[in-house]
C-alpha cells in the first residue's frame, strides 16, 4: 500500500493522441478492468450496508442502551448487559503485546534485508520470509496454545492460565513480523543509493548510513507498515479464538484468558444462535466497531505516508 | 444460524455414515437375521452374549426403514433434541421416506403441543409428565405413554492434578460458579488461588440446566463471575484439565471419555456414577423421555415403527450425543410398554 503510493504521480504520460481511433479490444478490456475494481468496491459497499443496517437493529433494541455499549464492562449478551470494553481491552491488550514484537523484529529485519544481507542472502532470505506470511493462522493458534503457552508457564509459573492473552498476542507478533519487515524493506529499498553514499562520503558508518539516514528517510513508508500490521492484529481472529480465551474478562492482566472483539465474534456465530435475536444483532455492531477502527487506522496511514513522505528525484 | 448448524450436522452425518459405512451393516446384519425370523439358534446366541439382559428387545420386530412411510411430527426438551435427531438422521439414512418434524421447544411446550392441541405425535421431555398433563391428555382422549430413552447427567470437573476438592455442597457449588473469587473463599482450608472457570455456553442445554438446577433459573450469578465458555467440549476439557484451580461442567459421557486427565467431583457425597443417576440419588442428572400414545402409535404405523426403531438403537447414538444410556431395566421396561402397544 505504502510503496507504490510514491510511483503514482510521475507516472501519468498524456495519452489524447493515442485515444483517437477506439479499439474494440481496448473498450473490452477496459471495461473487465473496470468490473475488477468494481466488484471490490462494490462488496465493501455491501458489507458496510450489512453491518450498518444489523448493528441498527441491535442499537435500536430495548435492551441496549448506547451509552453502557462504549462505557459498560460487562459483555453477557445472555444477561443484557452490552458493554464493550471486556472485548476491546483483550483486543487492545493483544494488538500491543503484539506491535511490541512484531516491531523491533519486523524493522530488524527489514534494515538486516536492505543494508546489511549480500544479495545472495537477500534473495533467498526474503522469499522465507513471505512463506512465513502463508502459514496458516490456525497453524499459529495452535503453535500458541501448544508450544507458547507451555513456555510461558514453564517461566512465570502456574498463574499463566491455559488460555492467555500474552501467548496469543506474541504468536499474532511473530504472525505480523513478515508483514512489517517485507513492506519496511520496501520502503528502505526505495531510498535512492545516492544518499547512502553521500552519507558514506562524509565518513558515516554502515550503522550511522542505516539508522540517522536510510530509516528516516524511509519513515512514511515504514509508519504505513506499522499501521497497517496493526490493523491486522486488531482483525486477527483464528490465533486469538484458539488461544485467547472464550469468554470475555476486563483485565489487564496478560496471564489471564480474555476474549477479543473478533474472537467472540466467531464463537458466538458458531453456536446455536436464534437469528433475530439481540444476541445474533450484537455480532453486527461489533464488526462494525472493528470495521471502524480499522478505517480509521487506515486513514491515520494514509496521512502519515502524505506527511512525511521524502520525495527524491 | 441453527438451520445451518443443522444442515452442516446433516451433512457431517451423512459424510460420517458414508466413511463408517462398513461398521453398521456388519453389526445389523444377524441382529435382522435373529429378530424377524425369530430363530432358535439367533436367539441363544444373543442371550449367551448379552447373558440375557435384553430379553425383551428380541422380541420387538425389527424395522426397516425402507418400508416406513408417512410423517412423523416430534416437539418437546431441547435436551431430548439432539438424540432425537440423531436417531431421525440415522433412519432416515437407513431408507425412511416420510417426513420427520422436530421441534425443540422445551419440555413443557412439547407436552401441550400433544396433550392440548394433540398435533404431534411424540412428546419429548427431560422430566417425566406431570398429572395435570396426564390429565389435559385424557381429555382428548389420549393416554400417554413414557418410554425412556436415556440419561443427561452432569459431570462437574476439576483436573487431576487437583488434589484439595473431591466432594462439594450444592451451596459450595454456587460459591464456586458465582460469587467467589479464591478457593479459600469457598472452605478455608482451601488454596488460596483464584478459581478459573470453565462452562458451556450460554445456547446449550447443558447451561441452561445447570442454571436450572443450582441457581434456580437465574444466569446472572454465574455469567458476572466471567467464566470461560466455549460450545466445543474440547475447549473446556483443555482448561479445566491444564491448571489445579480450573473447574467446569460438562455431559457426564464427555467426562467418561477424559476420565485420565479429570476428575469429577461428588455432590453432596454422591458420585456420578451409572448407579447413582439410575437410582436418582445424584443431583445433577435428569431422566430423557419420548412420550406417545397406543392409539396414535396404531393410527399411525410409521410413529410405531419409529418409537421402536428409536429403543432398538437408541444406545448405538447415545454416547455420541454425550448422554448416558438408560439402565437396561429402564430401556426394557420402555420396550415392553412398546410391546404392550402393540398387543
Amino acid at each position: 500500500m505504502a510503496s507504490e503510493a510514491p510511483l503514482a504521480p510521475t507516472t501519468r504520460v498524456d495519452t489524447s493522441a493515442l485515444d483517437k481511433k477506439p479499439r474494440a479490444r481496448e473498450t473490452i478490456i477496459q471495461a473487465l478492468l473496470f468490473i475488477a475494481g468494481a466488484i471490490s468496491i462494490l462488496t465493501t459497499v455491501g458489507i458496510v450496508y450489512v453491518l450498518v443496517s444489523q448493528a441498527w437493529l441491535f442499537f435500536s433494541d430495548q435492551q441496549v442502551n448506547i451509552v453502557e455499549f462504549f462505557t459498560g464492562t460487562t459483555w453477557q449478551p445472555r444477561i443484557g448487559r452490552f458493554g464493550v470494553w471486556p472485548l476491546l481491552s483483550a483486543t487492545l491488550m493483544i494488538t500491543t503485546i503484539a506491535m511490541f514484537v512484531a516491531l523491533p523484529a519486523g524493522l530488524g529485519t527489514a534494515i538486516y534485508l536492505s543494508e546489511y544481507a549480500a544479495p545472495r542472502t537477500r534473495a533467498r532470505l526474503k522469499p522465507i520470509l513471505e512463506i512465513l506470511a502463508g502459514i496458516p493462522t490456525v497453524v499459529y493458534g495452535f503453535f500458541a496454545l501448544t508450544f507458547m503457552t507451555p513456555l510461558l508457564q514453564s517461566i512465570f509459573g502456574p498463574q499463566v492460565q491455559v488460555f492467555n492473552t500474552l501467548s496469543a498476542g506474541i504468536v499474532v507478533g511473530i504472525l505480523i513480523i513478515p508483514m512489517v519487515g517485507s513492506m519496511s524493506e520496501d520502503a528502505l529499498q526505495a531510498v535512492p543509493d545516492s544518499l547512502r553514499q553521500a552519507a558514506y562520503g562524509i565518513g558515516a558508518t554502515k550503522l550511522e548510513t542505516s539508522l540517522r539516514i536510510v530509516v528516516p528517510a524511509a519513515i512514511s513508508g515504514i509508519a504505513a507498515a506499522v499501521v497497517v500490521a496493526i490493523s491486522r492484529a486488531i482483525g486477527e481472529t483464528m490465533v486469538v479464538t484458539i488461544a485467547a480465551g472464550s469468554g470475555p474478562n476486563f483485565t489487564l492482566n496478560p496471564f489471564e484468558a480474555a476474549e477479543t472483539l473478533t474472537g467472540h465474534i466467531a464463537r458466538i456465530s458458531g453456536g446455536d444462535l436464534s437469528y433475530d435475536s439481540v444476541d445474533y444483532n450484537s455480532i453486527f455492531a461489533l464488526g462494525l466497531l472493528l470495521f471502524v477502527i480499522t478505517l480509521i487506522l487506515n486513514m491515520i496511514s494514509r496521512r502519515i505516508v502524505a506527511r512525511f513522505r521524502e520525495v527524491y528525484e | 444460524m441453527k438451520k445451518l448448524t443443522v444442515l452442516l450436522v446433516a451433512l457431517l452425518a451423512i459424510l460420517l455414515v458414508a466413511c463408517g459405512s462398513d461398521e453398521p451393516e456388519t453389526v445389523e446384519v444377524p441382529v435382522e437375521i435373529g429378530g424377524g425370523a425369530n430363530s432358535e439358534a439367533d436367539t441363544a446366541a444373543d442371550d449367551e452374549t448379552d447373558l440375557g439382559v435384553t430379553e425383551s428387545m428380541d422380541e420387538m420386530p425389527m424395522v426397516d426403514p425402507l418400508n416406513v412411510t408417512g410423517d412423523i411430527i416430534e416437539a418437546g426438551s431441547s435436551t431430548v433434541f439432539p438424540l432425537a435427531e440423531a436417531i431421525a438422521e440415522r433412519f432416515i439414512d437407513e431408507g425412511y421416506s416420510g417426513n420427520i418434524t422436530i421441534d425443540s421447544i422445551g419440555s413443557g411446550a412439547g407436552f401441550s403441543r400433544f396433550c392440548e392441541a394433540g398435533e404431534t405425535d411424540i412428546a419429548n421431555a427431560s422430566r417425566p409428565i406431570r398429572d395435570s398433563e396426564v390429565e389435559s391428555c385424557q381429555a382428548i382422549d389420549r393416554d400417554p405413554i413414557e418410554f425412556r430413552v436415556g440419561t443427561d447427567a452432569l459431570a462437574v470437573v476439576v483436573s487431576s492434578d487437583n488434589d484439595f476438592v473431591d466432594d462439594v455442597t450444592f451451596a459450595e457449588l454456587q460459591a464456586i460458579f458465582s460469587t467467589a473469587e479464591n478457593w479459600s473463599d469457598v472452605r478455608s482450608e482451601w488454596p488460596d488461588e483464584p478459581i478459573q472457570l470453565y462452562i458451556p455456553g450460554t445456547d446449550s442445554g447443558t447451561f441452561d440446566y445447570f442454571v436450572e438446577e443450582v441457581f434456580e433459573e437465574d444466569p446472572e450469578p454465574m455469567l458476572s463471575a466471567d467464566p470461560q465458555m466455549s460450545e466445543d467440549d474440547n475447549v473446556l476439557v483443555q482448561g479445566v484439565s491444564a491448571s489445579p484451580y480450573a473447574i467446569g461442567f460438562f455431559g457426564y459421557a464427555y467426562y467418561q471419555e477424559n476420565q485420565d486427565i479429570l476428575q469429577a467431583l461428588s455432590i453432596e457425597g454422591v458420585e456420578p456414577s451409572a448407579e447413582s443417576v439410575d437410582n436418582n440419588t445424584y443431583p445433577l442428572a435428569r431422566p430423557l423421555f419420548i412420550y406417545s400414545d397406543c392409539s396414535v402409535m396404531n393410527d399411525k404405523p410409521q410413529v410405531n415403527d419409529y418409537i421402536n426403531y428409536f429403543l432398538t438403537n437408541v444406545n448405538e447414538v447415545i454416547n455420541e450425543v454425550g448422554y448416558f444410556p438408560a439402565s437396561d431395566d429402564a430401556l426394557n421396561q420402555a420396550r415392553d410398554s412398546w410391546l404392550n402397544c402393540n398387543n
